[in-house]
């Protein structure tokens, strides 16, 4: 393994990475001053939008009756599907992975709040009044509500599928038709029908996740405005270089003519990417010819997106000497209406659905599928979370069943460094055995425990969790250095709580030897800040981290060569300091400020660099579904839990969590911390609480009212988030990102701790009161 | 429409105000106090709290017309050197920041009722705000430091 020390950090300098900074613009936070979209006024001209919304799962539209919406008092207009699709024809249909979702039903809906109509008006109220005088006659069609009828070949969500081509990752997709599985992804390593010694043991396993939602609290909100021939969108998005892309082609409009901004976002967790409410803000301002704002509210955002509900059912097998011969995983993601990006879902996390560990032979078959609820698309963890549920389930109870200890038999399994995974990756940087005994020693695992009483009953679990990252991808950064010695840095990477606009300046700040605060990222902008492929997956930290090391580099070796031009010293002499070039055979040295100052003539004059970083793939083998590189780097974490459960109510009570993650190096510790006990959080609300019910298509919980996001009465009685530093070679000082990995393990480490006190495997989230009663009762728990 | 005073962070304010219409739809479009936040509609979330002398409402369910003549804070009116706001950007009480200034107005009633709070009635007094990002223990780290220093000072 590569020290970091290799990393050619500049010497002489103060270590600004691994400095616990405060977070950028905290005070402003803390007091609210922090604008966000829906911040931003728009003017008296600006047409607010409300939405009538299908109450069919399922229907071909017979027609759509708009003459009494369009007549009230204060509405602007009304725009069906059809109006768009007259001007923007095919185009009107967008999406990452196929573009399969118009902005506005046209010919049929696919799902219980799928957009028909628009009503734009010169206030919200009204629109939203004149949204219940639209009438829509309906065919109703047979409907596909979950993914066991969706296999049955009768009734199909598209008739016809073309894959767009945006992403390099998934240019493999081809189109479809006459089924609604718009993806499947297949692996087969060593032989998964070899014949199993009698003396193996086997467990086998069916598992599900049911779809939950993000909530950020922050509401999504995109403003579309039309200046001569430009379109501007501000919006509440992850995504700003996509969004710019997806306008585009929409409009067909040179991506110059397009320009995307965004604020902070108050929270995405995946809920703000690709298409959500910008394309029909898109279309509606260019068609209508006028500036528009959509703010939508809870109930609709419930809609927007969703995590994809996921069956795993699975088995694996260890030989007498306890280590793993054999990991299958058929897989299920129930996508809805539209793919999203659901396909690189099913095949990227598909692909580690048989866990973080040596075995001789593993099978996955991996499907994305449509049914007739609302879109499905990434969530923090991009799906692996779900199938973590089903292989850290199945591989405590193949422990239990071998009598041994479930932290010790995966310690023996988990893949090392060095190792070629199943699937045909090496692992680096992946310390799973650093995480696993991070958290089993935080929570004292080997201590005797002490079982509770009749009512209380105590036990343990924990839980490995693996990832890749999204590859390949494209990160860029511009640095502009000002003549005063601050500096603004332009990147496309939008701060959503993780904390890129603290941790970016330091990767800066440590090159150039810059102080707290001398390093502003400008908000993303697609008229200034640079394409970047995404803010989400974690990626960004590696990534973006090491653009905007790049283009500090090149700032630095700029600065020593206008040192060299200005005092005539040999440039191996000089030396970038805090106190701007210093001669190390003389001593003298020469500020920043001196030097842009004197390089220009000019006050307030600047410098600029730039880079750019991207990543390369192997594709998947089409035969096995391997790659010799699937990832640019890998996430590894774990999970342990203590906990009681009610006897008497099925409740669950956390007495400690500790969650772990190897983030390589951790660049600003605390929003480390923070990001591993935050994911922590809100994985422990997966595992207890958060669930979306539907009933024949329609989901019936959609307010904040019905749906249970953990609050501060549900935490962890201690709560310990660990930081495991095991260096990537090419990351840059050696880091990571961490926005998921805290995450991807709760669920099964507080079911395994479920099954631990009182003797129940559940497979099925949420660990719900009633569920955990139901499970006791049947097996007789006394 | 009828008009209406409001008094906000010690600003009177004259506004045009309808009779269904809500505080925090007021707040935020007539007067520019964009601290205050909707995030549910249902008094679910907290992200839209605002003090009324001194006691925590929920904006998003409150008529505008109903609060003529009291005295309403929102956590950008707080002083610079509020203690409360403080302790939160010291603890690091923020990631995303949305939900925070609802959960700053929660303290200073909070602390202004029980300035020694213990830990089962610091949860209990936040039940109504939601943070997804999972701030919950810096948060009460930050209501500890605050109460210490309201204490101390």
């Amino acid at each position: 393994m590569n020290d970091v020390s290799d990393a050619p950090v500049v010497p002489g300098t103060e270590a600004v990475v691994g400095a616990r900074w405060t977070r950028a613009g905290a005070r402003a936070k803390v007091r609210g001053e922090t604008r966000y979209v829906a911040d931003f006024p728009v003017g008296s001209s600006c047409a607010h939008v409300a939405l009538h919304r299908s109450t069919r799962p399922h229907a071909l539209i017979k027609s759509v009756d708009v003459a009494e919406a369009a007549a009230l008092d204060g509405v602007i207009t009304v725009v069906t599907g059809p109006d768009l699709h007259a001007i923007l024809g095919d185009r009107m249909f967008t999406g990452p992975a196929f573009t399969d979702q118009p902005p506005l039903a046209v010919d049929k809906v696919r799902y219980v709040g799928e957009p028909v109509a628009a009503v734009l008006a010169h206030d919200l109220a009204t629109a939203r009044a004149a949204v219940d005088l639209i009438y829509v006659d309906y065919e109703d069609l047979e409907p596909v509500y979950d993914v066991e009828a969706a296999l049955v070949p009768t009734a199909f969500v598209h008739d016809e599928l073309r894959p767009s081509a945006i992403f390099g990752d998934l240019g493999h997709l081809r189109g479809r038709s006459g089924t609604n599985v718009c993806y499947e992804y297949n692996l087969r390593h060593g032989d998964p029908d070899a014949v199993v010694p009698d003396s193996a043991a086997t467990v086998t396993g069916s598992f599900w996740c049911p779809p939950v939602h993000h909530v950020p609290i922050e509401l999504p909100c995109t403003v579309a405005s039309v200046e001569g021939d430009r379109l501007e969108i501000l919006s509440t998005t992850q995504t700003p270089s996509y969004v710019r892309q997806m306008a585009a082609d929409l409009l067909d409009l040179p991506l110059g003519q397009v320009r995307v901004r965004t604020a902070p976002l108050g929270g995405g967790f995946g809920s703000k990417m690709y298409d959500r409410l910008e394309p029909l803000a898109a279309a509606l301002a260019w068609t209508q010819r006028m500036n528009v704002k959509l703010a939508i509210s809870r109930e609709e955002a419930f809609l927007l997106t969703m995590r994809h509900g996921v069956g795993v059912t699975s088995s694996m097998t260890a030989d007498a000497d306890g280590n793993i011969l054999a990991s299958r995983a058929d897989v299920v993601y129930d996508t809805g209406a539209y793919a999203d990006v659901g396909p690189r879902i099913a095949g990227k996390s598909g692909m580690v659905s048989v866990g973080p560990y040596r075995m001789e032979s593993a099978s996955v078959r991996s499907r994305c599928i449509y049914t007739n609820k609302p879109s499905a698309g990434p969530f923090r963890g991009f799906g692996v979370p779900q199938v973590n549920w089903s292989h850290e389930s199945l591989v405590d109870e193949l422990a239990r069943t071998r009598g041994e200890d479930p932290a010790l038999f995966r310690r023996r399994n988990l893949l090392r460094e060095g190792d070629e995974a199943y699937m045909g990756t090496r692992m680096h940087s992946a310390d799973f055995v650093g995480c696993l005994d991070a958290v089993t020693e935080a929570i004292d695992w080997a201590s005797p425990l002490d079982r509770g009483d009749v009512r209380w009953r105590r036990g343990r679990g924990v839980a490995v969790a693996m990832k890749a990252v999204l590859t390949p991808t494209v990160s860029n950064a511009v640095l502009q250095l000002n003549q005063d010695g601050s500096a603004s840095l332009m990147i496309s990477t939008v701060d959503m709580g993780q904390g890129s606009d603290t941790i970016m300046p330091q990767i800066v700040a440590q090159v150039l030897c810059l102080d707290e605060g001398r390093v502003r990222v400008v908000q993303a902008d697609t008229d200034v800040t640079p394409y970047d492929s995404i803010t989400a997956g974690s990626r960004s930290t590696y990534h973006t981290g090491n653009a905007v090391r790049g283009a500090a580099e090149r700032m630095h070796d700029r600065l020593l060569d206008l040192a060299a031009l200005r005092t005539g010293a040999s440039r191996e002499d000089l030396k970038l300091t805090s106190a701007g070039v210093v001669n190390t055979t003389t001593q003298h040295s020469v500020s920043i400020s001196e030097l842009v100052h004197g390089h220009f003539g000019a006050r307030g004059t600047t410098l600029t660099t730039e880079a750019n970083f991207t990543t390369t793939w192997d594709p998947y083998d089409k035969e096995t579904g391997r790659s010799s590189k699937v990832t640019e780097h890998w996430f590894a974490g774990a999970v342990a839990v203590q906990l009681l459960v009610d006897r008497r109510t099925g409740r669950v009570r956390i007495e400690h969590l500790a969650v772990a993650g190897d983030v390589g190096r951790a660049i600003n510790p605390t929003l480390v911390e923070q990001q591993l006990s935050g994911a922590a959080i809100m994985g422990l609300g997966h595992a207890l609480y958060d669930e979306l019910v539907f009933d024949q298509g329609q989901m019936t919980n959609a307010t904040l009212l019905d749906y249970q996001v953990l609050s501060a009465m549900d935490l962890p009685e201690k709560l310990t988030p660990i930081i495991v530093e095991s260096p990537h070679r090419t990351g840059p000082f050696g880091a990571k990102g961490v926005g998921e990995t805290g995450l991807i393990a709760v669920a099964a480490a507080v079911a395994n701790a479920v099954r631990d006190a009182v003797g129940v495997r559940i497979t099925r989230l949420p660990l719900s009161p009633e569920r955990v009663m139901d499970a006791m009762d049947e097996a007789g728990v006394v | 429409m009828r008009q209406v005073e409001l008094t906000v962070n010690g600003r009177r304010h004259q506004v045009q105000v309808a009779d269904d219409e809500l505080l925090l739809d007021v707040l935020r479009e007539k007067i520019g106090t964009t601290s205050v936040r909707e995030g549910c509609g249902v008094g679910a979330c907290g992200a839209c709290t605002v003090l009324v002398e001194g006691r925590s409402v929920s904006s998003c369910l409150a008529r505008a017309v109903r609060f003529e003549g009291l005295d309403i804070q929102t956590a950008d009116g707080l002083p610079e050197d509020d203690p409360v706001v403080s302790a939160f950007v010291d603890c690091g009480a923020m990631q995303c920041g949305y939900c925070i200034p609802g959960f700053v107005l929660m303290t200073h009633e909070l602390l202004d009722e029980n300035p020694s709070p213990d830990h089962e009635e610091v949860k209990a007094h936040f039940e109504g705000n939601l943070c997804r990002c999972g701030t919950y223990p810096q948060i009460f780290d930050a209501v500890s430091k605050a109460a210490h220093e309201r204490c101390t000072s």
